[in-house]
């Protein structure tokens, strides 16, 4: 396992450099931007829309920048780490090189801590020793646990769709001929389903 | 996947695009009915009004003989429509593609646009009130404009026999009463809306008397407090911050949609000042749910005062480093020649027809949107 730093930047950024996933200081906290959007209203200034979610409480919240007005990033280093167990609302990580243990909390992960699969290595974003959140990869394969019925006489192309059980506990929607035990793939941003796996 | 292909592959999805002809189509309806002529202006044109904060889509007419003419796509048919105006047409609309560069990448926009704008001869910005709310009415109660769209996620989800799902009636007998439903939250579309001033909204959501705060360093003093920055912030900046951040987020957001009215007069230069406050303008913007659908003034006629206003865009787009170009004298010959009194709106089609679709996005109305063709 390799770990170490990725990129430092410097601090202060522009809002021309808003992008989603990066983290910045908003009334003083820790927030990750979900979404950034640029407008032009047409009569007057422009203006940049952010979706900030906060790194404390886990909620999505608006706020609206003029363009250009410069915030702090708050840097961010990548490191690998195994998911060890749950405890406490909490779920702990460890770093296999130093074996020290970090914890995020079910605030951070939201919805996103079903794509958990005890023992898999995950790269975690942490600030200052401080874990921040966690960047899964883009799609991942679960086994299909209770496909129940898909309606006869339905092919690919039909576009019906059917909620399906997962391995571990979600409920996904998949095209009806998707059967018990097959395994699928899930976008973990959407939580849709991206193909057979 | 392309819109075409998913469309081919749960033709469902078609009644969501179809909203976008059935409100093309019952818009010209309401026009005409009410009286007026529907014109055509060009898309392609030598000059364009200079608006600092746009960037235009700059292209070359080149003819047979090889004289070549620079040219601009439209971003607004707003000089166009004044000529015309000026020349004594009467009441008008057009509904045309505008054209906007370097904006973000987004679902929301699209940097091609369908906008209406129509003017109302011998009438002020309180006509074109009633028109807004009128028109949009007319839409929502129109029992044709029904589209039980799908999402490209299918779904199961019932739908009461022959209603749309956005369309809810008021009680069993009055179907498509004007009750719209945009993602779970609902607004009565029944005129009259809800009417508010800036004043009036600064003082209800922000807590801020307006009138003695147009001062910069008094704004820049309440805007600190309430924990903006400040630093080189001009005054119309400070509004903004504290308008989007506190005030729009409530409009058309509270049962009715909104018509927001009386801006403060730097922030409406080509709107008449109110003759009983002349610190504000008569422009209004309206929105529903949220969103900003409209902008609208009751017009200024003074050629001077348009061509002084002209300068100094252009000056300005020179300093934003925007492409430069001359603004239209023409135009300014045809105020001078005398505007009637008017007033205008330009409303963006597209998320309105998004609205009425019930769709996420802007995109997902439009057969062959940008962030697909330009991917």
């Amino acid at each position: 396992m390799s770990c170490g730093k990725i990129h430092i930047h410097m601090t202060k950024i522009s809002t021309s450099d808003f992008k989603k996933g990066i983290f910045i200081l908003f009334k003083n906290e820790n927030y990750q931007i979900v979404e950034s959007t640029h407008v032009n209203p047409g009569k007057g200034s422009a203006f940049v829309r952010v979706r900030l979610k906060s790194l404390k409480r886990g909620n999505v919240e608006e706020f609206t920048y003029k363009s250009g007005e410069t915030v702090e990033e708050i840097p961010i280093e990548t490191r690998e780490m195994q998911y060890i167990y749950k405890e406490n609302e909490k779920y702990v990580f460890m770093d296999p090189k130093s074996y020290e243990q970090y914890s995020l909390s079910k605030e951070i992960l939201g919805e996103q801590a079903g794509y958990l699969k005890e023992g898999n290595v995950y790269q975690i974003l942490v600030n200052n020793e401080e874990p921040l959140s966690i960047r899964f990869p883009k799609k991942v394969t679960f086994k299909v646990v209770e496909a129940g019925e898909g309606a006869r006489g339905n092919t690919v192309s039909s576009g019906a769709k059917k909620s399906v059980k997962l391995e571990n506990g979600m409920s996904v929607e998949v095209p009806l001929f998707i059967k018990d035990g097959e395994m699928v793939v899930v976008d973990t941003e959407t939580g849709t389903y991206v193909e057979r796996g | 996947m392309k819109t075409w292909k998913k469309l081919k592959e749960n033709p469902k999805l078609w009644d969501r695009y179809f909203v976008r002809e059935k409100v093309l189509r019952e818009t010209r309806n309401f026009f005409l009915k009410e009286g007026f002529h529907e014109v055509e202006t060009p898309l392609l044109n030598p000059a364009l009004p200079p608006e600092s904060y746009l960037e235009v889509f700059e292209t070359e007419l080149i003819f047979r003989d090889k004289t070549r003419r620079r040219a601009f796509l439209t971003a607004s048919p707003e000089m166009s429509l004044k000529k015309l105006l000026a020349a004594g047409i009467g009441d008008c609309f057009e509904i045309c593609k505008s054209f906007r560069n370097q904006e973000d990448r987004s679902l929301l926009h699209n940097p091609e646009f369908t906008m209406i704008e129509w003017y109302r001869v011998n009438a002020d910005y309180r006509k074109v009130m009633e028109d807004v709310e009128n028109w949009i009415y007319y839409l929502a109660a129109n029992p044709d404009i029904q589209c039980h769209c799908e999402s490209d996620v299918t779904s199961d989800e019932a739908i009461p026999s022959g209603l749309p799902r956005h369309f809810v009636p008021r009680n069993d007998k009055l179907q498509n009463s004007g009750i719209l439903t945009y993602k779970n939250k609902t607004l009565d579309l029944t005129p009259p809306w809800e009417r508010i001033s800036i004043k009036e909204s600064f003082q209800k959501y922000a807590g801020l008397d307006l009138d003695s705060h147009f001062d910069l360093e008094k704004m820049k003093k309440a805007a600190k407090k309430k924990g903006y920055k400040v630093e080189n912030n001009t005054w119309e900046e400070l509004f903004n911050q504290i308008f989007l951040n506190e005030i729009e987020p409530h409009l058309g957001n509270e049962g009715k949609p909104t018509i927001i009215y009386d801006y403060p007069k730097d922030m409406a230069a080509l709107a008449k000042l109110k003759k009983s406050d002349p610190n504000y303008a008569e422009r209004f913007e309206f929105y529903l749910f949220g969103i900003e659908l409209g902008d609208a003034y009751t017009e200024l006629t003074d050629w001077k005062e348009q061509e002084e206003r002209f300068k100094n865009e252009v000056q300005l787009r020179k300093k934003l480093g925007k492409i430069e170009f001359d603004y239209d004298r023409d135009f300014i010959e045809a105020l001078k020649s005398g505007l009637p009194d008017c007033s205008g709106i330009a409303v963006g089609l597209d998320r309105l027809i998004m609205i009425l679709a019930n769709a996420d996005n802007v995109a997902d109305t439009l057969f062959f949107p940008a962030v697909e063709l330009f991917s």
